[in-house]
């Protein structure tokens, strides 16, 4: 960094008037009976963004305090930051290198959509149990597990070259079915195995959890799911070795014929996307996001447009009162315990084609979405994704942006972690979670 | 009543899960006392019936003359580890115990071997090389594959007094720190980026390739971080810049890496960290066009355990790997002999150099014990600086040592009780799928058999 000094200054000046927006925010608005909940993050950001400029108006006017000047604060202290960022490193690739920021971006979004979508499950688990998981990185190892072993096996080359074969003779929708086929497969039965896995654990071992029989449910919980996170880890590996596997990637991308002068623009292989000479997507990640995306899909569209997912969604916010309305809250309990784990499944099925897999893979990723439905909220689907967002971007940015090359990926799983100390101190239900 | 029911069922359904682990972990059963005491008891069957006659008075030595010999071995068998090279360094040294077994122990005691795991923690290297030394009562300890790991454990060997040969790891300082009790037939960290540079350079002067800037993806390890340090200062002192990534062990997504590596543009890459690191690593530069096909890369050398590799790095043609022990042409008997008692366990075709290493370390050990005629430490230890061993590294010896120590030797510290001859060379996949054991020797020339294939260069 050419000007460090400059920056750590502009550092400590957001700190500060934050740390005082953030601290004397609430108490004005408390004093004044006004609603609090939002004052202490309102207040940080606006101090942050404005100094004493903005903190004086609102604490003399005391205006709602919106979602919207929250967002706008907040855009104009990361402005301020990538401000600093820029005047004191002029030659950083983050700086200098509009293509790479785009690059690094791209990727922070991708892999983040694929975060959210495990810690998805951890946050509807959360939300209808009151439990947390903590052999969800077990379940997302499993899913990962089955399919590669399933990718491996002589069926489901038979099935894949056939359904190849049938792909290349037939045309229209019915040679796309053909070849989208066989991967669902894959994502298929890892979903089942997961879910399977899940239902059969919460009927078991959690069920009596909210009939009353165990005294201290909370400890309960967390004991017997590190029970299940322990057992599934070493069972798996005992079963499968403790070598490092990689499923092939599901789909290739199309064979289209572009035409050689726009070349800058897009190229495109089997196996990687080019666009704009600088934004490369790999196919693994691409289609690991795709299946993220149509997951979430299918997941809200359950949710709020089911009966099922309407019920989930009353338990989780009254239980008795669902049970009042006819709701069995166990079975609701069951279902989501298997879905919870299901989703964690597919996210593993989904990236099991992008990274090297062992039994311990879900360590980290486990430990990731902790992070992410901490920051995005427990209890909140949206947050959970946004904070998987949130997560993929800070980590990308981290990763391509700290000057010094020795220590930029040493960091990364510190980048979430500073992100949600910063969250929490202000607003300790996280960004999108439910008052207490 | 229903309470009871659900109880006795529950129980029941946890021994069948548990009955159900013990009857799927093979593996299990492959590592520590029971292979080990197995071919043990078989062979101390003859040895206990030609005792039967001894007095009676000397009963109870002859019950202590019984007992094994403990030896240690440690290995990386789980993540964040490179497990990898742990499975392959637990399957040599089992087929080393397996031999001294068949071979009539060692001082006519049967070997117990037992294998721990180190995880790839120092701190758990630490833990399990106590437990060898304080609850097994091990008289030595072989294998070991992170520096980090002996960095650590060497110290715990220091304290108890008890000889170590540490088979794979690198870092210098394990063996210039002088202490009596430590031994190493892997090469050193510094020889190492040494051969590392002088390939890159020959590359550039000789096989014509334009390598004007690597950069190093390395591991925030004991290892890594002195092998990037040394291999930059080598590559600055031969006109060529050298930018150095370093990330954990275990490292799963390198995507922010691999753009700025792109962004750096190098000819060549080096990738020194290990285990499926390195295949992630490997795996995801390809499919950002930056791989082995698209840019000279120096793979890590768990590239050589081709399965693994092949399976997590599918667009890893033209990788070229470091290999420690000589090539497979010029294996000694003692190597072709591992070598087919390795394929008969693993199916592999090829043995990794930390596999070799792996079987020298407890073949050495045993051979000091004998020439020794104790299990003293002392004896042990010196029994090691004395000896020739014939293994399948080549012939083993440590001559700088309490007698010929390094100042008088006129040599550097880090040469203490170190092997000083393990040949390196560097090998290239040339074929896709192919096994390592068919790779092309590039360099050295001495060892060549065949010439490189340099992608990138336009």
């Amino acid at each position: 960094m050419e000007n460090p000094a400059l920056f750590w200054r502009v550092i400590l000046w957001l700190l500060f008037w934050g740390a005082v927006g953030g601290v004397v925010t609430p108490r004005i608005y408390a004093r004044r009976d006004k609603d609090i909940s939002q004052a202490g993050l309102a207040g940080a950001a606006i101090g942050a963004a404005l100094g004493p400029i903005g903190l004086i108006p609102l604490w003399i006017r005391t205006p709602k305090l919106t979602g919207r000047l929250i967002v706008l604060a907040g855009l104009m202290v990361i402005g301020i930051f990538v401000a600093a960022f820029a005047l004191a490193d002029p030659n950083n690739l983050c700086v200098a290198n509009g293509g790479f920021v785009v690059s690094q971006l791209t990727n922070g979004i991708v892999i983040g959509i694929i975060y959210g979508l495990m810690a998805l499950g951890l946050t509807l688990i959360f939300s209808i149990l009151g439990v947390v998981s903590f052999a969800h990185g077990e379940f997302y190892m499993i899913g990962g597990m089955v399919a590669y072993f399933l990718s491996v096996s002589p069926f489901y080359k038979e099935l894949r070259k056939g359904a190849e074969a049938l792909a290349e003779n037939t045309g229209g929708i019915l040679a796309f079915v053909n070849y989208v086929f066989p991967p669902l497969i894959l994502l298929l039965s890892a979903c089942i195995v997961t879910f399977v896995i899940g239902v059969i654990f919460e009927r078991l071992f959690l069920r009596e959890m909210n009939q009353g029989k165990v005294e201290r449910p909370g400890e309960y919980a967390i004991l017997v799911t590190f029970g299940l996170a322990f057992f599934l880890q070493y069972f798996t590996q005992a079963l499968t070795s403790a070598n490092p596997v990689k499923a092939q990637r599901f789909w290739d991308f199309p064979r289209v014929k572009i035409p050689e002068e726009s070349g800058d623009i897009l190229k495109m292989s089997a196996g990687n996307i080019t666009v704009l000479r600088e934004i490369s997507i790999p196919n693994p990640r691409f289609t690991a996001a795709l299946i993220a995306v149509v997951m979430l899909g299918i997941l809200m569209w359950f949710l709020y447009r089911t009966w099922t997912g309407k019920a989930l969604r009353a338990v989780s916010q009254d239980r008795q009162a669902a049970a009042v309305t006819g709701i069995n809250p166990d079975n609701m309990n069951t279902l989501a315990f298997g879905m919870g784990a299901m989703l964690a499944g597919l996210s593993g099925a989904s990236l099991v084609q992008v990274f090297s897999w062992l039994p311990q893979v879900g360590i980290p990723a486990a430990a990731r979405s902790f992070v992410i439905i901490v920051l995005g909220g427990m209890g909140s689907l949206p947050g959970a994704f946004i904070g998987g967002l949130i997560v993929g971007l800070v980590e990308a940015a981290g990763t391509g942006c700290i000057p010094d090359t020795t220590r930029a990926a040493a960091y990364i799983p510190a980048y979430g972690m500073i992100i949600l100390t910063l969250v929490l101190l202000l607003k300790p239900t996280g960004l999108f979670g439910r008052e207490l | 009543m229903l309470r009871t029911r659900k109880t006795l069922w529950l129980l029941s359904l946890l021994a069948i899960l548990i009955l159900a682990l013990a009857a799927c972990a093979p593996a299990a059963e492959q590592v520590g006392e029971p292979a080990a005491e197995q071919p043990a008891q078989e062979e101390a069957a003859p040895a206990q019936e030609a005792k039967e006659e001894a007095p009676a008075e000397e009963a109870k030595a002859e019950e202590a003359s019984m007992e094994p010999i403990k030896i240690g071995g440690l290995a990386p068998l789980s993540a964040p580890g490179a497990v990898v090279g742990g499975e392959a360094m637990r399957d040599a040294m089992l087929i080393a115990a397996d031999e001294i077994n068949a071979a009539g122990g060692i001082l006519g005691r049967p070997m117990e071997l037992i294998i721990v795991d180190t995880e790839g923690l120092p701190e758990k290297g630490t833990a399990v090389a106590e437990k060898l030394i304080n609850q097994d009562g091990v008289v030595a300890i072989g294998g070991g594959y992170h520096s980090s790991v002996g960095v650590a454990v060497k110290e715990v060997t220091h304290d108890n007094h008890i000889p170590i040969v540490f088979a794979e790891t690198w870092n210098d300082t394990i063996t210039s720190v002088m202490y009596p009790e430590v031994f190493r037939i892997a090469p050193l960290n510094s020889e190492v980026s040494a051969v590392d540079v002088k390939f890159i350079i020959w590359l550039r002067d000789v096989a014509g390739a334009d390598v004007n800037k690597v950069v190093l993806l390395t591991e925030n390890t004991d290892y890594g971080i002195p092998a990037a340090e040394e291999t930059t200062r080598l590559l600055g002192e031969a006109g060529i810049d050298a930018v150095t990534f370093s990330v954990d062990i275990g490292t799963q997504d390198f995507s922010g890496i691999i753009e700025r590596v792109k962004a750096e543009a190098p000819d060549m890459i080096m990738v020194l960290a290990t285990g499926e690191a390195s295949y992630n690593f490997e795996q995801q530069a390809a499919d950002a066009g930056i791989g082995p096909q698209d840019v000279p890369m120096l793979c890590n050398q768990v590239s050589l355990v081709s399965d693994a590799f092949w399976t997590n790095v599918p667009d890893g043609n033209y990788c070229f790997v470091r290999r420690v022990g000589l090539p497979v042409q010029l294996y000694n008997d003692v190597a072709k002999n591992f070598l087919a008692q390795y394929k008969e366990r693993t199916g592999k075709e090829a043995a990794e150099s930390y596999a070799l290493e792996a079987y020298d370390s407890i073949k050495i050990i045993a051979q000091a014990i004998e020439e020794a005629g104790s299990t003293d430490a002392d004896a042990i230890i010196e029994a090691l600086e004395n000896i020739e061993y014939t293994g399948a590294l080549g012939t083993i010896t440590f001559p700088i040592n309490s007698k010929n120590p390094p100042d008088k030797a006129g040599v550097d510290p880090k040469w203490w009780h170190q092997f000083p001859e393990p040949a390196i060379t560097i090998v290239q996949y040339q074929e896709e799928g192919q096994d390592s054991n068919d790779t092309t020797v590039v360099f050295p020339e001495t060892y060549a058999t065949g010439d490189p294939i340099i992608v990138g260069q336009e």
